[in-house]
């Protein structure tokens, strides 16, 4: 074996490495190919409830808990005009700053009312640091199906036990109509 | 002061097997805490009588069959107590009374303000049980009314008590029985007290809650800094919660030779000042005659120029509010740097008997009278002085003492007022004016105190009757000033004629000494006395004047707001250090903006005489103290000063020794006004420029009343409720009458409350003639 | 409702019986009881303004004690004891007549407006027991047949006396007596022989209480 220049080796190495099968993932072209797994601690997701009214109460606990330091939340007031959650406070202010965040997943176990989750989205990479400071609209969830966007009153004649039981399942008439009035009146007074 | 050395007679007990002395009449609880034992509780408070409501903190007692409360149960000799710590009858005894207070408290602490500094969380994890058996319905109520959350509360009457007991405000209880127990109001009576807010901090659950403060904020994203408050000369030590670079709130601190635990709802609401509207830039007049926002050099540059060209004709006002440092780099500008005399932080009322007194018996006087003195004394007398508007603590410390019956308090005021029924008080109605002969007939003793307020001023003879009263009877006498800054600023020299620590002027070697300290040539230092706030203000309106330098100066504070202004007007060149844009800003030629009280270190010095340090508690906004301006100021002048920063001024200030030839005591025959005078102070909660911005606080202010006796009425064929015209060559104020029990003779109005402008409408102090008539209408 | 010059005097002249005016505040919240059949606002503004204390003090009084109603009364006051010993020995079964009677629950008042019903607690009176007051007068050993009666009686403006004597005027005239201004009406003595059976019993035995020494 000594016998056999080191070049010819060598050469030898690169030659039987073109038989095998290449290890490279072709990230991003073919991303869907090896999702992450379900319980992959990945951006953060603001829940809302069937009616679309938001479920973070401003409690503050998940920043509390965060060793990062990396949320940020203030609360405010519902009021009978403006309401975004139901019960009396809302989140006004809530960031995250996904410069700090270390995906440890204490934010998400400490939030009472399920508000906090986190999604299996990874790619959280960006050109400032201001992009990466995710604000209220940004990590709010989308409205599904049935739902229509805050501000609006809670379904009529149910208190926000009801909604910490469960019983609400979908926006109803009376709140899809008022949240379409307020945006009536939103064009109305731009013009 | 004095320490007392009565003995004191210990008692012997075991706590927990180990064996205790603390002295008779000490509760089984504080003499637990001693041994480092916590023993949980809610209506215990130091300061509040004990009442065992919640029942929190029962205890084992050896002899007795049943758990007993240890916050009302004071120490007996040989007594044995046993706290959860080695009992578990005591033990289960607290987790039992825990989880009967959980069964009616929701389980809202995400949303309530209280979470994260609750004691009842705390003491639920350690001494509760982990888990409830409770699986009924809570209490609910409708809320809320005001701010309380009455499902949260666990009737400890902590706010009740503190109301009735400290406060003397009983205008909350606990309402209902049993399960439906809760803290309420009459309709007809809302909680208007100027002390509500202490009842919010020391509730302990949420259940009374800040409407300022509603969901702004968590105990953990809060910075807390040790402050002492601006607005009063009571010097209460202060929690300013700041969360980045905002005042969140602010909390009374502990400290028990001043404030105790407490403080009045000025001092805790009126903060949005520091932050709202603010002057951020300099503004410099232009050749255009508008102010134009300038850069810091051209500002000072501009400054400097001015104030030298009007060397020789230059004057000094400067308000109440100045911290002692700031005070003092003022007192020497004025003299080392501008060269003048004329210089005087009295923008209130004021007269020469009142200079010669702030320089005779209360410049660099030190610790004099203090709250102890006052909760000690057998008898105190009130003259010119509303403790309730004018200095809420001494309103708290002199109830205290009332309270506990050892403590007389004589009044001599125009009528009987809320605040002097709370102190029991003996009132001699005198109308204002009046009020030395009212002194002179008093008969006091060494065991006296006499507590003199700012309004003294306006009567003349009353200083020195104060005086003399004191020395001929051995009383001890106070000067409570109204504003955080003024004793300071008399401390540094702040009156025509007076250097700091109490020197005069006019005495050389004190002069000498000053010009030695200040670094500056003897003769550049003024030889004679200046003038007084009044006289440079005559003068300036004469166009006597060519430059005024004005730091701190409400113009509705001083006796005539218009003459004020046409004195400022009638100035060539006016510079003006601002917080916040003013009616003097409108006219200054050049503005610097200075930093507010949380923004820079200090000390006040309180009516004691005591100072009250703070240090800086938003760094952020980078604002600059007056004396660090004024230093930038002399530099630009070829004065050099030095840094001028608070430790260095403070250091300074020290080196001025007592004085060695005090100014004499003013020697003024009383001056008693023939007619119908004005009785007026300020109330505490009113119209003031640092109370700004502040809703919740406006609302509890008192109504605008003109208060006057029913045969004065009577004589001027006046109604209760009618419409009344109080007027004088300068102006009119119409308000409504009410009847109040006082001296015939003279009307009381609020100084500065809604349509109650006495300084700019009737341009009038306190005892000046003033007429009345009725102003038709109901 | 503004209160008349008497009462107004009566309320200082409780005021007047007592080293510490303060004390006088149940009588005279009996008073306006009496004058307005309830303790309303104008009531509690009166006992605050001649007592001088807040008015949260005083509704802190009225709004604990039961005998205080914040809302309207019929015109007499029937009261069921159903604690443990009249409970057992009929209370509670007057208390189902009387209540399905009138169709009214416990501190509430007959349509009519003549009646308001409530559950009492302990009358101290439990040797007679079942016990009821009307207007806070004793229906010693009472039957539903005759609290039936009673109460018909009443309804129809006939003369209706208590077992102990007085005879029943409505409950503000009630009221009036527990204020403190007596009626002069003949009141039986409270002590019968029922009630010394068991002291006779113990006597013959020979029981004593036990020593209250320790």
């Amino acid at each position: 074996m000594s016998r056999v220049p080191q070049i010819v080796r060598g050469f030898w190495v690169t030659f039987s490495t073109m038989f095998k099968k290449p290890n490279t993932e072709n990230y991003p072209e073919q991303k869907d190919k090896y999702p992450p797994k379900p319980r992959f601690h990945g951006r953060h997701q603001l829940n809302r409830h069937p009616d679309g009214l938001e479920k973070c109460i401003g409690c503050e606990l998940c920043a509390w808990a965060c060793p990062a330091d990396a949320i940020l939340v203030e609360g405010a007031d519902n009021t009978e005009e403006e309401r975004f959650s139901p019960g009396e406070r809302y989140g006004r202010v809530y960031q995250i700053n996904y410069l700090r965040c270390i995906f440890c997943g204490l934010c998400i176990e400490v939030c009472p009312t399920r508000a906090l989750t986190m999604t299996n989205e990874f790619e959280l990479a960006d050109q400032t640091r201001e992009s990466l400071i995710f604000e209220k609209q940004d990590l709010l969830g989308p409205l599904m199906p049935n739902m229509v966007a805050a501000p609006h009153s809670m379904v009529e004649g149910t208190s926000e036990r009801d909604y910490y039981q469960g019983k609400i399942s979908r926006a109803t008439d009376a709140q899809i109509a008022e949240v379409a009035a307020r945006a009536g009146i939103n064009a109305n007074g731009q013009v | 002061m004095t320490i007392d050395n009565t003995p004191v007679e210990l008692v012997t007990l075991t706590i927990d097997d180990i064996e205790v002395q603390v002295p008779k009449g000490t509760l089984i609880i504080r003499a637990a805490e001693q041994l480092g034992v916590q023993v949980p509780r809610f209506c215990d408070h130091p300061l509040l009588d004990p009442v065992a409501a919640c029942r929190a903190c029962l205890v084992e007692i050896e002899g007795q069959a049943k758990p007993q409360p240890s916050c009302a149960m004071t120490v007996a000799e040989g007594m044995k107590v046993r706290t959860q710590v080695s009992s578990v009858m005591a033990d289960e005894a607290q987790k039992g009374v825990m989880e009967f207070l959980l069964i009616n408290h929701p389980l809202d602490c995400p949303v309530c303000d209280k979470g994260g500094e609750c004691p009842l969380q705390n003491q639920a994890m350690t001494n509760g049980r982990g888990e409830s058996r409770f699986d009924g319905e809570k209490r609910e109520f409708e809320k809320p009314i005001n701010v309380s959350d009455r499902e949260r509360c666990v009737s400890c009457a902590r706010c009740t008590r503190f109301a009735d007991q400290v406060a003397g405000d009983p205008m909350i209880a606990l309402l209902e029985r049993g399960s439906q127990q809760q803290v309420g109001i009459s309709d007809d009576q809302p909680f208007d007290s100027y002390f509500s807010g202490n009842t919010i901090q020391i509730c302990p659950v949420g259940a009374l809650t800040s409407a300022k403060y509603r969901f702004r904020s968590r105990p953990f994203d809060l910075v807390s800094v040790p402050t002492t408050c601006e607005h009063c000369a009571s010097g209460c030590s202060l929690r300013t919660d700041i969360r980045r670079g905002n005042v969140m709130r602010r909390l009374a601190w502990d400290d028990p030779q001043v404030n105790e635990e407490w403080n009045c709802d000025k001092g805790r609401f009126a903060f949005p000042y520091v932050q709202e509207g603010r002057l951020n830039q300099p503004l410099v007049r232009g050749e255009d005659g508008l102010l134009h926002p300038a850069s810091w050099t051209e500002a000072i540059d501009v400054a400097a120029k001015g104030l030298a060209a009007a060397s020789g004709a230059t004057a000094v006002l400067a308000g109440g509010r100045h911290t002692v440092e700031d005070a003092y780099a003022i007192s020497k500008f004025a003299r080392a740097v501008l060269g003048t005399d004329d210089v005087d932080f009295r923008s209130r009322p004021h007269s020469t008997e009142e200079t010669q007194f702030l320089s005779s018996v209360v410049a660099g006087s030190g610790l004099g009278v203090t709250y102890a003195d006052l909760e000690k004394a057998a008898h105190v007398v009130l003259v010119a002085f509303e403790p309730e508007d004018e200095s809420p603590m001494i309103q708290l410390r002199l109830r205290k003492a009332v309270r506990r019956g050892r403590t007389k308090v004589t009044a001599i005021t125009s009528h009987v007022t809320s605040g002097n029924k709370k102190l029991n008080a003996t009132v001699i109605a005198t109308a204002a004016g009046h009020e030395v002969s009212a002194l002179s007939e008093l008969a006091l003793d060494a065991n006296t105190i006499i507590l003199v307020g700012e309004r003294a001023a306006s009567v003349t003879g009353l200083l020195t009757a104060a005086t003399k009263k004191a020395k001929e009877s051995g009383a001890k006498l106070a000067w409570v000033p109204r504003r955080a800054g003024d004793r300071g600023a008399v401390d540094a020299g702040l009156l025509p004629g007076l250097l700091p620590n109490g020197n005069s002027l006019t005495d050389s070697s004190a002069r000498e000494k000053a010009a030695d300290i200040w670094n500056v040539e003897n003769n550049t230092l003024p030889f004679a006395a200046g003038r007084d706030f009044g006289a440079i203000v005559h003068a300036a309106v004469n166009g006597e004047l060519k430059a005024l330098l004005i730091t701190s100066v409400d113009v509705e504070d001083t006796q005539h707001s218009a003459s004020t202004l046409q004195a400022i007007e009638n100035t060539p060149f006016v510079v003006s250090l601002e917080i916040r844009p003013s009616s003097i800003t409108e006219l200054a030629n050049v503005v610097l903006p200075v930093a507010v009280v949380t923004e820079k270190s200090g000390t006040f010095i309180d009516w004691e005489g005591r100072p009250r340090n703070f240090g800086q508690a938003i760094r952020e906004h980078n604002k600059l103290t007056d004396g660090r301006v004024l230093a930038m100021i002399a530099d630009a002048m070829d004065v050099l000063l030095g840094q001028q920063d608070v430790a260095q001024l403070r250091a300074e200030l020290a080196q001025f020794a007592a004085p060695t030839n005090r100014v004499d005591a003013p020697s003024h025959g009383a001056d008693v006004p023939n007619g119908l005078t004005l009785s007026t102070w300020n109330q505490l909660i009113d119209d003031g420029a640092l109370q700004e911005g502040e809703p919740f606080l406006a609302a509890t202010s008192r109504n605008v009343i003109a208060g006057l006796n029913s045969k004065t009425a009577a004589a001027h064929s006046i109604a209760e409720g009618d419409l009344i015209e109080i007027s004088t060559s300068l102006g009119s104020i119409t308000v409504e009458a009410i009847f109040v029990d006082g001296a015939e003779n003279t009307v009381w109005l609020p100084t500065n409350s809604g349509e109650s402008k006495v300084r700019t409408n009737l341009g009038a102090a306190h005892g000046n003639i003033v007429t009345i008539k009725r102003g038709g209408g109901q | 409702m503004t209160f008349t010059e008497t009462t107004w005097n009566e309320a200082k002249e409780l005021a007047g019986r007592y080293p510490h005016s303060r004390s006088a505040l149940l009588p005279m919240l009996h008073l306006v009881q009496s004058v307005e059949g309830l303790v309303s606002s104008d009531g509690i503004a009166l006992c605050a303004d001649v007592l001088d204390l807040a008015t949260a003090e005083v509704a802190a009084v009225a709004t604990f004690y039961t005998m205080y109603k914040r809302h309207n009364t019929g015109k007499h006051h029937v009261g069921v004891c159903t604690n443990t010993m009249c409970g057992l020995l009929g209370g509670d079964a007057i208390w189902n007549a009387i209540s399905s009677d009138l169709n009214t629950g416990h501190d509430e008042t007959s349509e009519d407006g003549k009646i308001t019903l409530e559950r009492i607690e302990c009358q101290a009176a439990c040797t007679h027991a079942p016990v009821v007051t009307l207007d806070w007068e004793f229906f010693d050993d009472a039957t539903v047949d005759g609290v039936r009666k009673a109460l018909s009686d009443l309804r129809e403006g006939k003369e209706v006396k208590s077992t102990r004597g007085p005879v029943i005027k409505g409950l503000q005239a009630s009221e009036r007596l527990l204020a403190g201004f007596d009626d002069d009406e003949f009141d039986a003595p409270a002590i019968d022989e029922k009630m010394l059976a068991g002291l006779h019993r113990a006597r013959e035995v020979g029981q004593t209480l036990p020593s209250s020494e320790v």
